[in-house]
C-alpha cells in the first residue's frame, strides 16, 4: 500500500512538473501528446523542454539510488554513495578532459565510465594506503573519496579556465544540472545505466547474502570474490552514465537508500526498485524547487541537491557516528 | 657545536641551548637549499628575459630597468608570497593531522578553505568598493565560522578524530554549493574572475600582498615552537597526551584557532591549495620522519618547496595555455606523492 502512494506520487509530481508555471489548464496540457500543434509554444516548451527534464531527472535519479543502495551494502558504510567515494568526481572529470581535448558526446561517455571506475579506484587505494584495514568502519574510505573528489573538482575548474567558449557550456554540468539541454546525453547514455541496474537486479540475491556476511555467503554457494567485484563494477558504470548526462548530480546516491530502508528492509531485491521510484522522485521535486522556487529565475538543480544532501550528510553523521558517544 | 647522541641512538647537533637531530637539521637544509634553487630559477622565467648577472647586479642595488621591475615588483614577491603560503597550508595540514589523528585531514576537506572562500567571495561581490585589506578578515570570519560549526556539530563527546573529518566533509559540501552558486549567477566577466581565484593563483602577488602575508608567516612560526610540543604528545594519542600532562581542553581550541586563521591567510594570499595540506606533510614525513616540532618545520619547508616549483611550472608555460596554481600543484605534488607511498610500501614489505 505505502509503495502504492509512493506511485501517486511520482505521478502527481510528474504532472506538477510538467504542468507548473505553464499557464494552460489541464486538458489543453493533454492535447500537446494527443495532438501536438508545431506551431503553439506551450505545446513546444512541454515537449521539447519541460519532458525531457522530467525524464533526465528519473533516470539520473533511479539510477543513482540504485547504484547507492548496492554500494552502501557491498563498502558496508552507510555513508557510501558515488557521490562520496570519488566516482561521480572521477566521471565528471574525465568528461571535462574529454571536452577539452574536443570529444564527441559519444565518446565523453566512454571516458565518463572510464573515470569513474579510476575515481573508484583512487579512493580505495588512498584509503587503504592510510590505513583503511585497521578501521572497521571505513571512515577512512570516506574521507580519501572526498579528497579525489575534491582533487577532480579542482582539476575540472582548471582545466574549463583554459577555454573561456566550453567553460560557458560545462560551468552548470559540473554542478550537476538537471536541463533539457542534455537531452542528447540521455538518448544516447541511458541504456548503459539500465543495463547496469539489471545486472544488479540479476545479483540482488548473492549480493544480498554478501551484505549479511560474507561466510555465510559463500556456505551458501556464493562465490563472494566475483560477485561483489562485479556488483561494484555494475553500480560504478550506473553512476558514471547518470553523472555523464548532466554531471554530478550529488547525494541522491547517499540519501534516498536511507530513506528507503527502514520501509522496505536490506534485501536489495526490495531496497533497489523502491529506491528507483524514489530517487527519481527525489530528483524531480529537486528540479521543480530549483525551477519555481526563484521564479522567474531559475536555480540549478545539483545546487539544491547538494544543500539538501549536505544536510541529511550532517545528520546521518550525527546518527550513525556520534551516537554512541552523545 | 659539538656531537651527542639522543636517547634512541640518533646523532644530535647542539647551538647554544637548541638542540636538534642530525637527520632533521640535515633534511631542514636540504629543503632550504631546494627552494632557494627553485627560486633563483623561478626569477630566470619569463618575457622579459633576466640572467645571472641582472640578480647580482640587483643585489648590488643598481638595476632600475625593466628587469629590475620585473624582478621586485613581480617575480620576488610572488615567490615570497609562494613560500609563506604554502608553508602555511603545509603546517594547517601537519596540525589538523596531529588533532585528529588522521593523516588525511587538511584545511580543504574541514572545510575552513570553504568558509573563508565564501565570505571573500561574498565580500568581492557585494562590496566591490571595499579596501584589499579587509580580505583577510573577511577570510577569518569565514574559517572561524566554520571551525565553530564544526564544534558544535560534533559535539563534547566526540571531538576527537573522524567524527569531526566527516563532518567536515557536510560543512564543505554546502558550502561549496553556496560558491557555486555565486560563480554560477555572477556576471560572466566577474565569474570567470572568482573562479580563476578559486583555482589559485599566485598573479595577485605584489610588494603590498607579500607584506600583508609577513605577520602572520611571523606568527605561524612562533606558534610552530610554541604549539610543537604539546602536537607530538597528541601524536600518541590523547589519552597519552592528557597522562603526559598536556591540557587537552586548553591546547585543542588553541590548535584549531591557529589552524584557522594560518589557513585563511594563506587562502586570501593564493587561493585554495587543494591537497596540499595533505601531501607536504607527508612527503617530509617520507623525507625524514618527525613529530612535534620538527615535523611542523620540516612539513611547512615542504609545502613552499611544492608551491614554489609549482609556480614555476605555471609560469614556464604561460604563453600556451592557462594553467592555474591548483592545477599545476597537482601536476607537481601528486606524482611525488604517489611515487614516495609505493617506496614506502616497498620498505615494509623488504622490512618484513
Amino acid at each position: 500500500m505505502r509503495f502504492m502512494a509512493l506511485f501517486v506520487g511520482l505521478g502527481l509530481c510528474l504532472f506538477l512538473h510538467l504542468w507548473l508555471g505553464s499557464g494552460m489548464p489541464p486538458a489543453a496540457m493533454a492535447k500537446t501528446f494527443l495532438d501536438f500543434d508545431p506551431d503553439d509554444y506551450g505545446h513546444y516548451v512541454i515537449l521539447y523542454q519541460r519532458l525531457p527534464r522530467a525524464l533526465i531527472a528519473l533516470h539520473v535519479g533511479a539510477v543513482l539510488a540504485c547504484s547507492g543502495a548496492v554500494l552502501q551494502g557491498l563498502v558496508r558504510n552507510p555513508l557510501a554513495a558515488p557521490s562520496t567515494l570519488g566516482i561521480s568526481g572521477g566521471a565528471m572529470v574525465f568528461v571535462v578532459a574529454g571536452a577539452v581535448l574536443g570529444l564527441g558526446t559519444a565518446a565523453q561517455g566512454i571516458a565518463a565510465l572510464a573515470g569513474g571506475a579510476a575515481g573508484a579506484g583512487a579512493a580505495m587505494w588512498v584509503a587503504r594506503l592510510a590505513g583503511l584495514g585497521l578501521d572497521p568502519r571505513g571512515m577512512v574510505l570516506i574521507l580519501a573519496g572526498a579528497l579525489v573528489t575534491m582533487l577532480c573538482m579542482g582539476v575540472a575548474n582548471a582545466l574549463l579556465l583554459s577555454d573561456p567558449a566550453l567553460r560557458t557550456a560545462y560551468l552548470g554540468w559540473i554542478s550537476g544540472d538537471i536541463n533539457h539541454v542534455y537531452a542528447d546525453r540521455l538518448t544516447q547514455f541511458w541504456w548503459i545505466g539500465w543495463l547496469a541496474i539489471g545486472v544488479l537486479m540479476v545479483l540482488a540475491k548473492p549480493l544480498t547474502l554478501i551484505m549479511l556476511g560474507t561466510e555465510k555467503a559463500a556456505s551458501a554457494g556464493v562465490d563472494v570474490r566475483r560477485v561483489s567485484l562485479l556488483g561494484l563494477g555494475a553500480s560504478v558504470i550506473a553512476a558514471s552514465s547518470a553523472t555523464a548526462i548532466c554531471g554530478p548530480v550529488g547525494f541522491v546516491g547517499l540519501v534516498v537508500p536511507h530513506l528507503v530502508r527502514p520501509f522496505t528492509g536490506p534485501a536489495l531485491w526490495r531496497l533497489m526498485p523502491v529506491s528507483a521510484v524514489a530517487g527519481g522522485l527525489a530528483c524531480l521535486i529537486a528540479d521543480l524547487i530549483a525551477r519555481e522556487a526563484f521564479s522567474p529565475y531559475s536555480l540549478h538543480s545539483g545546487v539544491v541537491l547538494d544543500l539538501a544532501g549536505g544536510l541529511v550528510f550532517a545528520l546521518l553523521i550525527r546518527r550513525h557516528y556520534l551516537g554512541a558517544q552523545a | 657545536m659539538k656531537p651527542a647522541r639522543a636517547t634512541d641512538g640518533q646523532e644530535l647537533v647542539h647551538f647554544g641551548h637548541l638542540q636538534f637531530r642530525a637527520r632533521h637539521l640535515r633534511a631542514g637544509l636540504l629543503l632550504l637549499g631546494v627552494a632557494a634553487a627553485l627560486s633563483l630559477v623561478s626569477t630566470m622565467i619569463g618575457v622579459t628575459r633576466i640572467g645571472g648577472s641582472d640578480i647580482t647586479a640587483l643585489l648590488r642595488g643598481g638595476l632600475v630597468d625593466d628587469a629590475g621591475f620585473a624582478l621586485r615588483e613581480v617575480r620576488l614577491p610572488r615567490i615570497a608570497a609562494g613560500f609563506m603560503a604554502g608553508w602555511c597550508v603545509a603546517l594547517t595540514g601537519a596540525m589538523l593531522q596531529s588533532l585528529a589523528r588522521n593523516p588525511l585531514a587538511d584545511p580543504g576537506l574541514l572545510g575552513l578553505s570553504q568558509g573563508s572562500m565564501v565570505m571573500i567571495l561574498l565580500l568581492i561581490l557585494f562590496a566591490p568598493a571595499a579596501p584589499p585589506m579587509l580580505l583577510p578578515f573577511a577570510a577569518m570570519t569565514g574559517a572561524l565560522a566554520v571551525a565553530l560549526a564544526l564544534v558544535l556539530l560534533v559535539g563534547r563527546g566526540g571531538a576527537g578524530g573522524l567524527a569531526l573529518l566527516l563532518m567536515g566533509i557536510a560543512v564543505e559540501t554546502m558550502l561549496s554549493s553556496v560558491t557555486q552558486i555565486l560563480i554560477l549567477y555572477s556576471p560572466p566577466d566577474m565569474s570567470y574572475a572568482l573562479s580563476n581565484w578559486l583555482a589559485g593563483s599566485l598573479s595577485g602577488a605584489d610588494p603590498a600582498a607579500v607584506l600583508a602575508l609577513l605577520p602572520w608567516f611571523l606568527f605561524s612560526l612562533g606558534m610552530a615552537v610554541w604549539l610543537g610540543r604539546s602536537l607530538s604528545t597528541y601524536d600518541l594519542g590523547q589519552d597519552l597526551a592528557m597522562s603526559l600532562g598536556e591540557n587537552v581542553n586548553r591546547s585543542r581550541p588553541l590548535i584549531l584557532v591557529v589552524s584557522v586563521l594560518l589557513s585563511s591567510a594563506a587562502v586570501t594570499a593564493a587561493g585554495p591549495l587543494a591537497f596540499l595540506g595533505v601531501m607536504a606533510p607527508h612527503l617530509a614525513g617520507f623525507l625524514s620522519p618527525a613529530s612535534g616540532r620538527p615535523r611542523l618545520i620540516l612539513s611547512g619547508l615542504m609545502g613552499a618547496v611544492l608551491v614554489i616549483a609549482a609556480d614555476m611550472l605555471t609560469r614556464s608555460v604561460s604563453g600556451e595555455l592557462a594553467l592555474p596554481l591548483g592545477l599545476s600543484l597537482t601536476l607537481v605534488g601528486v606524482p611525488l606523492f604517489v611515487i614516495s607511498l609505493r617506496l614506502r610500501a616497498l620498505k615494509t614489505l623488504s622490512n618484513r
